[in-house]
């Protein structure tokens, strides 16, 4: 079987998906089952100078970066009319991060005029049409290495790749971060952290936690194979978000005490009822320390 | 006689525009293309959003990034006469977490860079896949300070007052047992010298023992004369307080006191990075001014006798990771886990302050500098390593690296000699 061309092409980033991908384990067993043409870092047959003469031909084409119209150049040449150009070659396109996706941290420079490769933050680019029946979205700051390898072997293994509407993979982006974080029991009874750098309570509280309400997988297949921002404390930022950076990403904006925005799905009066339910008990073992290192 | 080129696989492309002479290089211009307005897009943000902001400059030092916002936060709070005093564990976990994206950085850099550059220059390929070692050792120790700071790239797991993780001996285990794999790595594949024995080395005398990739590097730089080639000012500059020294200008034979806020950026011609200088003087940052600083015994030796050649400048970037796995390994092991984690509340009332964060980066000593009015940022500075060593210099001196190339025979001689100073062309063009 001859192996499909993979293309991986940059514009404005910070190459944290590149970096990101490069922590898998398992990177040149993936990347055993393409022949790569080129790679922001990785040593490849082929330089910029060779894709900007647009000679070659694709079969995957991995977009990193968000993109503007004019003025972001290589060798002279719009990156944009040389990407365009392998979109149209390609039989997948992959935009990788959020930035690729939706426009993510670069957009907010330059709201009118930087956008993703299909998307401008939820809205269609006009570029959508020409390239949605091959898109595949994979939103992240960074991207998750595992969820684009295993992409990227799906299409190998020619798996039916099921998407939402915004071309996200079901698999991946249907679940919230909040499912498997190990915050959970503090969350379903309602109990908040009582600051940073405490392994107990939840984050969805007071420290912004974007968590119940923002797709990914990030707590079933951890970052670099044994953690989580919520693991750690940390709350979630909505990094896969196509509103991705919003602002005070500490502090958890509310409406009366109630976090203004519901858990992804679930409407406010049955949070409420809920949560009623849940606060009229104090449980003792979720107001405890999990471990005490005291004699 | 005008050659332009552009050098690319740097985290991201610059642009080297080279003129010869009587058959040498007599000049050269580093440009960087797309600026991306980072320092912009803080404006008017909370002082906290710095936190996830930043580390958004860069896709290999995020990390550096978010310890200096931290540091300019907490140091802000200070100037408005908040006490910040974190645990020592908190600062020993941020030291750790820190130490581990140095290590990732220079072995991406021994093995994607300068091993397969190097044999390209001297056609001495060796069909090795060098990426696959360097995936292997990255992987390892971004693993281990994602035990701690939740994931690399782009953690904000440090917050004001400490750090957000509060991590178990469970944790710390684990961390320690891929800290000694990746020492092993170092032993077996990188030097092939037991690990207590290369750090025990103290000069030039035993390093024809050291063997493996290293030791190859070695000999080939050592045959093709690149010991006598890539000189700059032979000055050095740390602002951090880094692992193994304090902050410290370094010139001929003496190292004295520096004061960040002599630092100044300054606008180039026809480049989007700015160049900066310290009381109108240019200056090296990184492993090799580290070293200098602190008067490491073993590149004390080596620069006696080398100077600030090539392949001083190349042994300091790889021994830094021989004395960052010992200093990882020693954090972790002395690291006390029943004090807090984080000493300040998540809210802190405070809408007007200034502050300075530094870190010592991969690539040399990184500045954050921000401003804050009504509780929102007014103004916020990034000073990132590779502006000091490549920027074009001033009117009276051309910059680091640029100097560092000047007499080369070839633009392929030159860019190896660029690239041994780890460019970052994002980082540069924030």
């Amino acid at each position: 079987m001859k192996k499909p061309k993979l293309l991986w092409l940059q514009s404005i980033t910070c190459n944290g998906n590149t970096h990101s991908f490069l922590n898998h384990p398992e990177l040149f067993s993936i990347l055993s089952h393409f022949e790569l043409l080129y790679h922001p870092v990785l040593e490849t047959a082929h330089s910029l100078e060779d894709l900007n003469a647009k000679r070659l031909t694709c079969d995957i084409l991995i977009l990193e970066g968000s993109f503007k119209k004019n003025g972001v150049k290589k060798l002279g040449i719009e990156v944009l009319d040389v990407v365009e150009y392998y979109a149209k070659e390609a039989k997948h396109i992959i935009t990788a991060g959020t930035c690729a996706t939706f426009g993510g941290m670069f957009k907010t420079y330059d709201p009118e005029n930087i956008s993703g490769f299909c998307y401008d933050e939820e809205e269609q680019t006009s570029r959508y049409e020409m390239y949605a029946s091959k898109l595949i979205s994979l939103p992240g700051c960074p991207i998750h290495p595992k969820w684009l390898s295993y992409v990227l072997m799906m299409l190998v293994y020619d798996k039916k790749i099921p998407l939402d509407t915004m071309h996200r993979p079901q698999e991946l982006y249907n679940i919230t971060v909040h499912t498997g974080c190990s915050r959970n029991e503090y969350f379903e009874w309602k109990v908040d952290t009582k600051g940073f750098g405490l392994k107990e309570g939840c984050l969805f509280y007071e420290q912004g936690c974007q968590g119940p309400y923002t797709r990914g997988s990030c707590n079933k297949i951890l970052w670099n194979d044994v953690s989580s921002k919520t693991i750690v404390g940390t709350p979630c930022f909505g990094c896969t978000e196509p509103t991705f950076p919003k602002t005070a990403l500490f502090s958890t904006k509310t409406n009366m005490g109630i976090p203004a925005k519901m858990p992804l799905g679930v409407p406010r009066r049955a949070y409420l009822t809920a949560t009623g339910i849940a606060k009229s008990f104090k449980i003792k073992r979720f107001e405890e320390r999990i471990i005490t290192y005291e004699d | 006689m005008k050659i332009k080129q552009l050098i690319e696989k740097i985290e991201g492309e610059a642009e080297l525009d080279f003129t010869f002479k009587n058959g040498k290089i007599e000049d050269v211009q580093i440009n960087f293309g797309f600026y991306r307005g980072i320092e912009d897009i803080l404006v008017g943000k909370d002082p906290r959003d710095a936190l996830v902001i930043t580390p958004r400059v860069c896709g290999i030092c995020n990390h550096a990034h978010l310890l200096a916002s931290v540091r300019a936060l907490e140091n802000g709070y200070e100037n408005s006469g908040i006490k910040v005093k974190i645990s020592s564990k908190a600062n020993d976990i941020r030291e750790f977490t820190l130490a581990c994206e140095l290590i990732q950085n220079h072995t991406k850099w021994f093995y994607m860079t300068i091993l397969p550059q190097l044999e390209k220059l001297l056609k001495e390929q060796s069909g090795e896949n060098y990426a696959l070692k360097a995936s292997y050792l990255s992987s390892k120790i971004t693993k281990a300070l994602a035990i701690f700071a939740g994931q690399w790239p782009h953690s904000s797991y440090a917050v004001p007052g400490g750090v957000t993780c509060d991590p178990t001996y469970v944790d710390v285990m684990q961390a320690q047992s891929l800290i000694d794999e990746s020492i092993r790595f170092f032993e077996q594949i990188i030097t092939k010298v037991p690990f207590e024995e290369y750090l025990a080395q103290d000069s030039l005398n035993s390093l024809h023992e050291i063997g493996g990739d290293f030791g190859r590097v070695l000999y080939l730089m050592g045959m093709n004369n690149m010991a006598q080639m890539g000189y700059s000012y032979d000055r050095f500059i740390v602002f951090g307080t880094c692992m193994f020294s304090q902050p410290g200008k370094s010139m001929a034979t003496t190292v004295s006191n520096v004061d960040v806020s002599y630092v100044e950026e300054t606008l180039q011609k026809g480049s989007v990075a700015k160049a900066v200088n310290y009381k109108q003087k240019l200056y090296e940052v990184g492993p090799l001014a580290r070293a200098m600083v602190a008067k490491e015994p073993l590149i004390k030796s080596l620069h006696k006798r080398y100077k600030d050649s090539l392949i001083t400048r190349v042994f300091a970037r790889v021994h830094e990771i021989a004395l960052l796995l010992d200093y990882s390994k020693n954090l972790l092991n002395n690291l006390v886990l029943d004090e807090p984690s984080c000493t300040l509340p998540n809210e802190i009332p405070l809408t007007e302050f200034e502050g300075v964060g530094v870190v010592e980066a991969a690539r040399g000593s990184l500045i954050h500098k921000t401003s804050v009015k009504e509780g929102k940022i007014e103004n916020y500075e990034i000073i990132v390593p590779t502006q000091w060593n490549l920027s074009n210099g001033n009117v009276q001196e051309k910059g680091i690296a640029s100097k560092a190339m000047i007499g080369s025979l070839t633009t392929h001689e030159a860019e190896f000699i660029f690239k041994a100073f780890d460019v970052c062309s994002v980082c540069t063009t924030q």
